[in-house]
């Protein structure tokens, strides 16, 4: 038997705000949350602006001082933003069957900074200087622990590592779990701290970023014609997903439906995309399939628009080549506009966007989409919002690596 | 208490996560007592090397049981370097 499976929790931790409210309100208002890296002295850098998660980002405390000294920073996101979906979700904890809940979370790098310190403490000070918490701290499948830790979950828990993919993978790994009904509920999404000395000076080896760097809030614009790479940022978005009977069950508020799923990859290149958009094509055909939904009922699709010159043509051509004359009356926005591109978390924050397009039929903008690239001629919801019903969205993410994945949503009742 | 003491018992409040400073006396034993697992006493003694910039081995570590066998250890070390 197969189980609807719901959302029940979102919380979020972006550059933006910490909190889905207080994000959404940024993002409807097209707002950016770009500016100066301040984490490290980036002076000598290619790129000297990133989307920072400000120092204050746990202000409900839902993670004690201590705790969070023992945890890298893509922890301490994951962490926070659970604390805000579980408290949402009305779940209480630890759990009468724990064996039926579960963790899947996505992580690109993991405890990228720990490695970073730690790296250059054994170089410089030698290996007795090295911390006992760095393996702890650095390995990606920790994030998903520390949530079973902290909530008693025992069911199925993994960290799915596909650069960034790797949060829109995680929930559609979690929502098949609840699907199949290995479990009754999953707590999943993404969560990354990447602003650091090493990911920033990697990517601007690959020529990945934007060097905007005297105009940090009009550097991530995807789909116009005068954008020159993704900006990097950081934070997490985790969803509670649940099977529909046992959130009726139990009274909780339902915020939306996961529907489908579909996964891929390009087969083609280590960072570039495939220019002919194949494997993103596949990843949302595959997906609508799984929704047993046409595409001419999508209403709005949260793209994976990262500012980058080949994934902004190649994604309008894989969504042109799906939704053949209805492309054009798809409402489409990239968030990352706004949030900067947090690898694996961009996916989760972005779903959990696509939910909230869902339930207040409000379509978050593209911002500095001021000149649109001829190549990419949709309607990207350039600079200000939109009102419109939406019954059904789509969220792409797409990888480094050519994994794609693409979620459809539907809106509950 | 003299500054020494307190500043380990801060330190060993720092690294136990589910014990009140309050609670943290000279005596006490800090893993009979406060509940320290292993990993709690090598990551207090990162921390102490760090602080004190001392070096201390595992032999030394097993030697140490309570707060004040911190401090005395910490005391006799400066005194010898």
């Amino acid at each position: 038997m197969q189980h609807k499976v719901v959302i029940t929790g979102m919380g979020m931790v972006t550059c933006l705000a910490t909190g889905v409210a207080a994000n959404w309100e940024a993002v409807t208002a097209g707002r950016s949350g770009i500016g100066p890296i301040t984490l490290f002295d980036a002076s000598r850098f290619a790129t000297r602006i990133a989307g920072e998660v400000k120092a204050d980002f746990d202000p409900v405390g839902h993670v004690s001082q201590k705790e969070l000294r023992r945890m890298d920073r893509f922890q301490q996101f994951a962490l926070v933003a659970a604390g805000e979906a579980m408290q949402e979700s009305g779940l209480t904890w630890p759990p009468e069957h724990p064996y039926r809940w579960g963790v899947v979370l996505g992580s690109g790098m993991g405890g990228l900074e720990t490695i970073e310190n730690a790296v250059a403490s054994c170089i410089s000070k030698g290996p007795r200087s090295i911390h006992p918490l760095v393996i702890p701290k650095a390995v990606i499948n920790l994030g998903a622990a520390m949530l079973s830790i902290k909530y008693g979950f025992k069911g199925p828990n993994m960290g799915i590592v596909n650069a960034c993919t790797s949060g829109t993978s995680a929930i559609g790994e979690a929502f098949r779990f609840v699907r199949e009904g290995r479990a009754d509920v999953v707590l999943t999404g993404g969560s990354e701290a990447v602003v650091t000395k090493l990911s920033v000076s990697a990517f601007n080896a690959l020529r990945a970023l934007s060097t905007r760097n005297d105009e940090p809030e009009k550097a991530s614009r995807p789909f116009d014609r005068d954008r020159d790479g993704f900006v990097i940022s950081e934070g997490a978005g985790i969803l509670v997903l649940e099977s529909e009977e046992h959130a009726i069950q139990r009274g909780a508020e339902i915020h939306g439906v996961i529907a489908g799923y579909g996964a891929t990859d390009d087969a083609y290149h280590f960072v570039m995309p495939d220019p002919d958009g194949e494997g993103a094509y596949w990843a949302m055909r595959y997906a609508l399939e799984d929704a047993a939904v046409d595409p001419s009922l999508i209403e709005y699709i949260n793209a994976h628009g990262t500012s980058t010159d080949l994934n902004d043509k190649m994604e309008t051509l894989a969504i042109k080549k799906l939704f053949n004359r209805a492309a054009q009356k798809v409402s489409i926005s990239s968030t990352k506009s706004m949030t900067g591109h947090m690898i694996g978390a961009a996916g989760a924050v972005e779903a959990i966007f696509s939910v909230m397009a869902l339930k207040t039929g409000v379509i978050p903008p593209t911002i500095n989409l001021d000149n649109p690239d001829p190549e990419c001629d949709l309607d990207y919801t350039p600079n200000k919002a939109a009102s419109r019903e939406v019954r059904w969205a789509l969220s792409n993410s797409f990888a480094f690596g050519g994994q794609n994945a693409s979620l459809v949503l539907q809106r509950h009742g | 208490m003299d500054d020494l003491e307190k500043r380990v018992v801060d330190l060993v409040a720092e690294v136990l996560v589910d014990v009140k400073k309050e609670n943290i006396q000279l005596n006490s034993k800090i893993m009979e007592d406060l509940g320290a697992e292993s990993l709690d006493i090598y990551d207090m003694i990162a921390l102490l090397e760090d602080e004190f910039s001392l070096e201390i081995t595992d032999e030394q570590v097993e030697k140490i049981q309570t707060v004040q066998d911190v401090a005395d250890f910490i005391r006799e070390h400066r005194k010898a370097s």
